[in-house]
């Protein structure tokens, strides 16, 4: 008798197909978030608010409550939830331009305040909705649209290290870097989520995972080339692990 | 019998479930689906399939829909 080991999370609504590019890792990264809400039996409990990019779209796949926040401001909404409702559980997903760039003030002061919320952060070192600008986490010599001859610190300074950042908040409850690259990082990642949704639920502080993913249309690469990417340039400089976790120091 | 469900419909043919299975049992199809790309396929006539459900975990598309182990 075959015992079923893989099933789509319940959390998803079934019938909607992504409309993500193919190869891009968003898929996975909302299937995580998905399975998360199932394994803590917290779904019918919870609030996204949704950002602006490809992030955004989240809300057509998740089956959960949303409210949709002008760009950057996400964190901002869900400070506004969570305090209106505090037995709820709220969380954003992101995209790096989002948090990091147009919504830095907002996202960073969240995390100082403690506010008891989690944030998924997607860090694929471009703005990918708008056709591959640079974005605040785009890497050294990188090549954009708007830095065709690849990023120059004189001119364009030095990418963003969120989740160092973010750690260093003394609201932080959790703050972890993961990547998609391998299965046996999706796994990881998955335990990191879960964890930043745990912190929360305890009401320990501000949860955030940073997922560094892929981007192969913008990138201009085939899937399994953005994937080598991920491993060989951005995973050097983005060091997966988690830089803070109250829950272990305590 | 291990096997997994693919929904043709959701691939988009991104491929990376190929290099992921260990017994190589997914393969490039010859027929093409909505979207107009040459989906995957799952063909196991040995029974090789572990069941590790590496496939439905890498894919982005949630195209692998079910994974049966035993």
């Amino acid at each position: 008798m075959a015992t079923q080991v893989f099933k789509l999370p319940e959390s998803l609504k079934g019938d909607v197909k992504y409309s993500f590019c193919p190869g891009c890792d968003h898929g996975v990264a909302v299937r995580l978030v998905a399975e998360v809400l199932d394994e803590l039996g917290v779904r019918e409990n919870t609030i996204l608010a949704a950002s602006i990019g490809c992030s955004v779209t989240i809300y057509d796949f998740i089956n959960v409550d949303s409210l949709e926040a002008p760009h950057g401001r996400a964190m901002a909404e869900a400070t506004g939830i969570k305090r209106a409702r505090p037995d709820k559980i709220v969380f954003t997903y992101q995209g790096d331009g989002d948090f990091a760039s147009i919504g830095l003030a907002e996202s960073m002061h969240a995390a100082l305040r403690g506010e008891n919320i989690t944030a998924i952060c997607i860090n694929n070192t471009t703005y990918g909705m708008t056709g591959g600008q640079l974005g605040p986490t785009t890497l050294v010599g990188q090549v954009t649209t708007t830095s065709p001859t690849g990023r120059n610190v004189d001119y364009y300074g030095y990418p963003i290290k969120i989740a160092e950042h973010i750690a260093l908040c003394d609201g932080t409850a959790f703050s972890a870097r993961v990547s998609l690259d391998t299965v046996a990082n999706i796994k990881k990642a998955k335990q990191a989520i879960k964890k930043a949704f745990e912190v929360q639920i305890h009401g320990l502080g501000f949860g955030f995972v940073e997922i560094l993913s892929t981007c192969p249309t913008n990138w201009k690469m085939s899937p399994e080339k953005a994937h080598e990417r991920v491993r060989n340039e951005m995973m050097p400089v983005f060091k997966p692990g988690i830089y803070k976790d109250v829950t272990v120091q305590n | 019998m291990s096997r997994i469900v693919i929904d043709k419909e959701k691939c988009k043919a991104c491929y990376l479930c190929i290099n992921e299975c260990p017994k190589q049992l997914i393969k490039i199809s010859n027929d093409t689906n909505k979207l107009g790309v040459h989906t995957v396929e799952f063909n196991d006539p040995d029974n090789k399939c572990i069941g590790c459900a590496m496939c439905a975990m890498r894919c982005p598309d949630l195209a692998i829909t079910e994974v049966y182990r035993g």
